[in-house]
């Protein structure tokens, strides 16, 4: 570039307005966050944090027995004005400890001069005041620290009190009472450590059980994030829409007859039939088993695509069997013991079980879906290819139809729940319409994606969106949803197919309907789809949207679903690390050596094997790093998950605080600390080991 | 018979690496690709077994359009299809003989597979692969503690699991000191000699193109230069390829 003086002078001038405005925004921010001075200057509150933070370093980890020793004298309050004799002190004699108080009457707020004898030497010693309701409480002695002070080497000890301000005491009889104490036995750990270590272990499996639950949802999403993996994952449209439509199909299948064989796997299980139905899943799972090897070999005509359809159809059931009988299984277990170490084991089986019991619905629906739409999909992928271009374009739009219906319905029925989820319906049709304007001037003009004008496409592609944007959201009223909050209503409005459906779905599904038809005509069924693109910006949309949530937060929520206790804590901490690993994962991925993915792919391997052996030996050292940095991670949120009721030592921590206990605290504290340093070194020498 | 019509492959950034090369490869031939890096050279190979798509024309290898195959049908071409490459593309981290039996899977059991289930015969195949590229004792050391001859060889030996009918090698020896490079390419002439396989390597040394292959075909700005034998590359042709500022550097 050519440095003219005046090209120089001006770039100087803007280094200063930068560093000016710089210098001005961080005034602000000054200001913003009340940074204040003056404050810390007063002189109770350094009293006060002088206290707090020499309560916390005292922590109260140990406690011994004492041997209390007291003496007790009667004090006036108010001396009578016509100056008769006060109280007399009682005499005390021989060993037994006394005090004597001088003056023996004295107004409130006066101070008073208390004489012990025959107390232990050189040990701790309180003075109480005693009403004449006969309460205690502890006074100072002027000059002395805390509640105790030290005796003389005699036993004996002189120190000055304040008459308290008692309302109404006046010509009352109270007394003073002096207490000895003197430590007997050994120092033990204190009631407090005790909790505090029972709640520390529960922080530590607490952290332990969330990031071991959150590896393996993060495992799988971190391969739908890696943009390297996704973006040549691509399909054409018309196997896609096939897919998409059948999907619900598939639901409506898996959830009416996969369902009822799981559940039958369940309790066949739980009642006497246990070898019966072990033996029918080894035969099935080895009948799949061998089918499969002969689909790999099998030539790849119609035959072979009924005999692999045939396969996934066969494994399809053999797995949700196999999920019910495991579920079943896990039931009975939870059933056999209830004590001990197979207590727990039996516990955590048993809960797992159930879960999966739970589930089958939704696992058979969703196995369903997927078995169904990948078979529709195999059997009519030679049927699509030889489509000529007017049927394909056709075919698409009736497909697109379809498929654009389902999508945005689904869409609506998460739109409908909530005001602002509302907005996700646009956005929607929004993206489904960023393609529309582009693909017509393109057919009208006869151009390529690559040889069309790149800004009019952006341009167009814009004014698509923002219009199906605009046009979805009147239609669909979200304005009002936004600013009142109105939800639309789930009232069954409209019949389809025999099905009672609320107006809101209705309308996204004709707007699915709408968008995707022209889009599937006018791409056609032989168009690329950039599947991978798709799913890639979903998920890390998703998991970026959740880890920006703070656990604490998520904690907040769980705590209503499930109740205070650790197992909200789990919940938040979970999908927290879900969301953070998966992102921390899908980079490892992001940054491995492709060469063996080529290789391995030019080889024949399919996708699967080609992840097996050339992704995953590459990733797993960064996996076991990153998961216990997460675990790591976890053991310091979840000291503090308890401050929302997510339990652990979080939860104790908070009471003390609140109850102005610093020296319990301190002991949380303490604990946290020695805890959280050593995780940190053991993951860290672990990661180093790894990598 | 390999036969390649009207090749053309240009890249989402407009890029043309590919223009309309037409080229006829007959089985058992020995062929060098040469030309300078950018010419297309590691486009038409990849191009053969489609790891890269391409944009115009048709590849059709013993009768069967492999630019028209759909994702099954393009596994069983690649099964018979072997490849060898500049970075020898092991997984660094696992054993040579994982390295060498991965390039079987196309063939075994899928289901078995992932669970690196390899059935015994398929073991003993590796390990005679191995013995064939001369470091059998190498089995079971990691595949990053080789040196690089030895990790090309081991990608050969990867190559031979799959009994490949072609062998496309993508610059095998260039990130390979002269001697090693010359017992790389012995083996690979060794495989065309007694095995019959088809070759195409694509070189950067004129020399090792002279010494080993049957033809040679140069590649310039993504179009077919010279198709020819080895012997007919004078200076004025090599000044023709490679440009006129080149001199010719001799590899022994």
């Amino acid at each position: 570039m050519n440095q003219t003086p005046s090209r120089l002078a001006l770039r100087r001038l803007l280094i200063i307005i930068a560093v000016a405005a710089g210098f001005i925004i961080f005034s602000y921010g000054w200001t913003v966050t009340e940074i204040n001075l003056a404050r810390p200057q007063e002189p109770i509150r350094q009293q006060n944090v002088g206290n707090a933070l020499r309560e916390l370093l005292s922590p109260n980890v140990f406690e011994q027995d004492y041997s209390i020793i007291n003496a007790t004298t009667p004090i006036v309050m108010n001396c009578p004005a016509d100056g008769s004799p006060p109280a007399e002190a009682p005499q005390q004699t021989g060993d037994q400890p006394y005090i004597i108080v001088t003056p023996t009457c004295a107004r409130s707020g006066e101070t008073v001069t208390v004489q012990g004898y025959n107390f232990y030497p050189d040990s701790l010693a309180r003075i109480n005041w005693i009403d004449n309701s006969g309460e205690r409480r502890i006074r100072q002695v002027a000059g002395v620290e805390g509640d105790n002070f030290i005796t003389e080497g005699d036993g004996t000890f002189t120190v000055q009190i304040e008459v308290p301000r008692i309302r109404g005491s006046a010509d009352q009889t109270h007394a003073v009472e002096a207490q000895g104490r003197f430590p007997v036995g050994l120092p033990r750990l204190s009631n407090t450590t005790g909790l505090v270590i029972e709640k520390m272990i529960e922080t530590i499996f607490l952290a332990l059980i969330a990031t071991s639950i959150s590896i393996l949802p993060s495992a799988i999403l971190s391969f739908f994030a890696a943009h390297n993996l996704m973006r040549p994952v691509r399909m054409s449209l018309g196997n896609l829409l096939m897919s998409i439509v059948l999907l619900p199909v598939g639901w409506v299948i898996g959830t009416r007859l996969l369902a009822p064989l799981a559940t039958l796997g369940a309790n066949l299980v739980s009642g006497a039939g246990l070898t019966t139905a072990s033996g029918a899943a080894l035969l099935l799972l080895f009948g799949a088993v061998t089918s499969s090897r002969a689909a790999t070999t099998a030539t790849i005509e119609n035959g072979g695509r009924v005999r692999a359809a045939l396969n996934t159809l066969l494994v399809t059931l053999v797995f949700i069997f196999a999920f019910g009988l495991i579920g079943g299984l896990g039931i009975l277990v939870g059933r056999l013991f209830d004590t001990g170490v197979l207590g727990y084991v039996s516990n955590f089986v048993g809960t797992v079980g159930e879960l999966m019991r739970l589930t089958i619905p939704l696992i058979a629906g969703i196995a369903g879906a997927f078995a169904l739409s990948s078979v529709g999909t195999s059997l009519t992928l030679d049927g699509l290819k030889k489509l000529d271009t007017t049927s394909a374009h056709v075919l698409g739009g009736v497909l697109g139809a379809i498929a654009g219906a389902i999508v945005m319905a689904l869409v609506g029925l998460i739109g409908m729940q909530a005001a602002w989820l509302g907005l996700l319906p646009p956005f929607a049709a929004a993206s489904l319409a960023s393609g529309l304007l582009p693909g017509l001037y393109r057919r009208l003009t006869g151009t390529t994606p690559r040889t069309a004008n790149r800004s009019i496409v952006t341009a167009l592609s814009w004014i698509g969106s923002i219009a199906a944007f605009v046009l979805t959201a009147a239609l669909l009223r979200v304005d009002q949803a936004v600013i009142a909050g109105t939800l639309p209503s789930q009232e069954p409005a409209v019949n389809l197919l025999g099905m009672g459906i609320p107006l809101y779905i209705a309308e996204t599904l004709l707007i699915g309907a709408v968008l995707g038809g022209i889009m599937g005509a006018l791409s056609g069924t032989k168009a690329a789809f950039p599947l991978g693109e798709i799913l890639y910006n979903i998920t890390r949309t998703v998991l970026n949207a959740l880890r920006s949530i703070e656990p604490l937060i998520m904690g907040l929520v769980f705590v209503i679903w499930v109740g205070i206790g650790p197992f909200a804590g789990v919940l938040a901490l979970t999908l927290h690390s879900i969301a953070s690993l998966g992102k921390l994962y899908s980079e490892q991925i992001e940054s491995i050596d492709t060469g063996p993915i080529e290789a391995l792919q030019s080889t024949g391997a399919n996708w699967i094997q080609t992840i097996m052996y050339a992704v995953v030996p590459q990733i797993i050292p960064p996996y076991i790093a990153f998961t216990m940095y997460r675990w790591d991670i976890n053991v310091r949120m979840s000291t503090i998950i308890g401050f929302v009721g997510g339990g652990g030592v979080g939860f104790l921590l908070q009471q003390q605080i609140n109850l102005l206990r610093y020296r319990d605290a301190g002991v949380a504290v303490l604990a946290i600390a020695i805890v959280v340093s050593i995780l940190d070194y053991a993951s860290a020498s672990i990661r180093e080991r790894v990598i | 018979m390999l036969v390649i019509e009207n090749l053309t492959k240009i890249y989402d950034n407009g890029f043309k690496a590919l223009d309309r090369i037409n080229l006829e490869i007959p089985e058992g031939q020995f062929v060098s690709i040469i030309g300078l890096s950018g010419s297309g050279k590691s486009t038409l190979l990849r191009c053969i077994n489609r790891l890269i798509d391409p944009t115009e024309g048709r590849i059709v290898w013993r009768g069967v359009d492999i630019t028209a195959a759909t994702d099954d049908e393009l596994r069983q071409i690649r099964r018979r299809i072997g490849m060898i490459f500049q970075q020898f593309n092991l997984v660094r981290r696992s054993s040579v003989i994982t390295n060498v039996m991965s390039g079987r899977l196309g063939y075994v059991n899928p289901m078995f597979s992932l669970v690196n289930y390899f059935p015994r015969a398929e073991k003993e195949r590796a390990l005679a692969a191995l013995e064939r590229v001369g470091i059998p004792e190498k089995a079971y050391v990691r595949a990053s503690s080789l040196s690089g001859g030895q990790q090309q060889r081991v990608g050969i030996a990867r190559a031979l699991m799959q009994n490949p009918e072609l062998m496309l090698a993508d610059e095998p020896v260039a990130s390979l000191d002269p001697a090693t490079s010359h017992s790389v390419m012995k083996y690979l002439e060794l495989l065309n000699k007694e095995d019959g396989i088809t070759i195409l390597c694509s070189l950067h040394f004129l020399s090792l193109a002279r010494a080993y292959s049957d033809r040679v075909i140069a590649l310039k700005d993504g179009r077919l230069e010279f198709d020819g034998l080895p012997g007919e590359i004078d200076n004025d042709r090599f000044k023709q390829i490679y440009g006129e500022d080149a001199v010719e550097v001799e590899i022994h």
